[in-house]
């Protein structure tokens, strides 16, 4: 109690700076983390956006070494396909051990590599290290496995219901 | 099975090396066989925390691919092992820190635990460390600064695929206007781990003769308790209080007669 006393009467006098903290900063923090909550829907579409958005991309294509769109981020871009494609099966041929490929254009990075006998060709403001990218891959590969035994239940239902 | 934890903070000066050093003692102390590895190939000092800064291989050697992990381990206090970091700037600039992953996995099967001792900030080395670890846990101070680089750096964390377990909280003073554990533990989501007590025998641990972890120079301080429970947490195991509490007066008084 005579603490306490001493305490009010020492602030009042300005002996003690007073050690208060408002609420603002904690909801600050905590405004913060909610604008990076990233929780997977059902839809694989909203799924793929909430990748770009957690994994700091602008947009993202994966293709099949034959240049086909396995997935996008956005629509269907065969052309940027088969030209990464090709440009990263030519730098491969010539460098075989190179991991990654990496082009600036116009303020973007390209960044170009293969995994699991795909290529992933991952569009951002800046260069990605090679543990980024690697993260991203197998993040979207989860997510187009997922999507693949969604896609054959729902045949499987459909193919039932015609029977 | 092995658990391969990064200690990481993103700020600095949170206190990451010295609960490496002391977490890593305290899990051996429960029987865990424990491996430490100094991740922060541009500022190591792990080294200098247990007193043993003259190895001469080091994980910028394995880094660079001159020497082999094995070679690199040492045998640190209280059974640890421990794989320092260079201190040569040299050598930092010309590490691949992106092979800490690929090291880490080949020493995985002998150990219980591995702790990467990860530098501050979300730079490239940091990535690596946080990349190599299934699990991070997170160090903090009680103050909004150091809880929104803690914040980063649990969302980096996600990002690479590592299960951030839990928050510590240290240089806990207990002042008014710190953030509170709860506090801590809501705004980051995340059970907290430990609160340690700011403790003037962490610091002294440093500046003696021959530099030893608080945990085993002073291990009934206030701080080197709290490691010890930390350990305990990781391990699953019963927390056995050993903390005295502090007698009144009168108890004491009647003490000095008892003994007479």
């Amino acid at each position: 109690m005579m603490k306490n006393f001493l305490r009010k009467l020492s602030s009042k006098k300005g002996l003690v700076e007073k050690e208060t903290r408002g609420n603002s900063q904690v909801e600050f923090l905590r405004d913060f983390l909610s604008k990076h909550n990233y929780v997977f829907s059902q839809d694989f579409e909203e799924n793929l956006s909430i990748l770009k958005r957690k994994h700091l991309v602008d947009s993202f294509v994966v293709t099949n070494f034959d240049g086909s769109v396995v997935v996008s981020s956005e629509g269907s871009p065969q052309s940027e396909a088969i030209m990464g494609t090709a440009m990263l099966s030519y730098i491969k041929s010539e460098i075989p051990d190179s991991e990654a490929v990496l082009i600036k254009k116009e303020g973007s990075w390209f960044m170009l590599f293969t995994l699991d006998k795909k290529v992933f060709i991952v569009e951002a403001g800046s260069e990605l290290s090679n543990i980024e990218l690697k993260a991203l891959a197998l993040e979207l590969s989860i997510l187009i496995e997922e999507n693949k035994s969604v896609l054959k239940k729902e045949k499987e239902l459909v193919d039932n219901n015609i029977e | 099975m092995v658990r391969i934890i990064a200690i990481a903070s993103g700020k600095g000066g949170t206190g990451k090396t010295t609960l490496t050093a002391n977490l890593g003692i305290a899990l051996s102390r429960l029987g865990k066989k424990v491996l430490l590895i100094d991740a922060d190939v541009a500022m190591a000092n792990l080294s200098l925390i247990l007193g043993m800064q003259s190895s001469p291989i080091t994980l910028h050697d394995v880094l660079l691919g001159e020497a082999q992990a094995h070679d690199a381990i040492y045998d640190g206090p209280e059974g640890i092992h421990f794989i320092p970091s260079g201190l040569s700037l040299d050598n930092y600039k010309r590490v691949d820190s992106e092979r800490l992953g690929g090291i880490v996995s080949q020493l995985s099967d002998k150990y219980d635990f591995i702790l990467l001792d990860a530098a501050a900030g979300i730079e490239k080395n940091v990535l690596s460390a946080l990349s190599a670890a299934q699990e991070t846990l997170i160090i903090t101070m009680p103050t909004s600064p150091a809880i929104a680089d803690a914040l980063k750096t649990k969302l980096v964390a996600q990002r690479l695929g590592s299960k951030v377990i839990g928050v510590v909280v240290n240089f806990v003073m207990g002042e008014k206007g710190e953030i509170t554990k709860q506090e801590a533990s809501s705004i980051l989501e995340l059970p907290v781990y430990g609160v340690i007590p700011f403790d003037q025998e962490v610091r002294k641990s440093f500046m003696q003769q021959k530099v030893s972890p608080v945990i085993i120079r002073k291990s009934d301080s206030p701080a080197a308790q709290e490691f010890q429970k930390i350990g305990s947490r990781l391990t699953g195991t019963k927390i056995v209080e050993t903390q005295q509490t502090k007698a009144g007066f009168f108890s004491r008084l009647i003490s000095i007669f008892k003994k007479k």
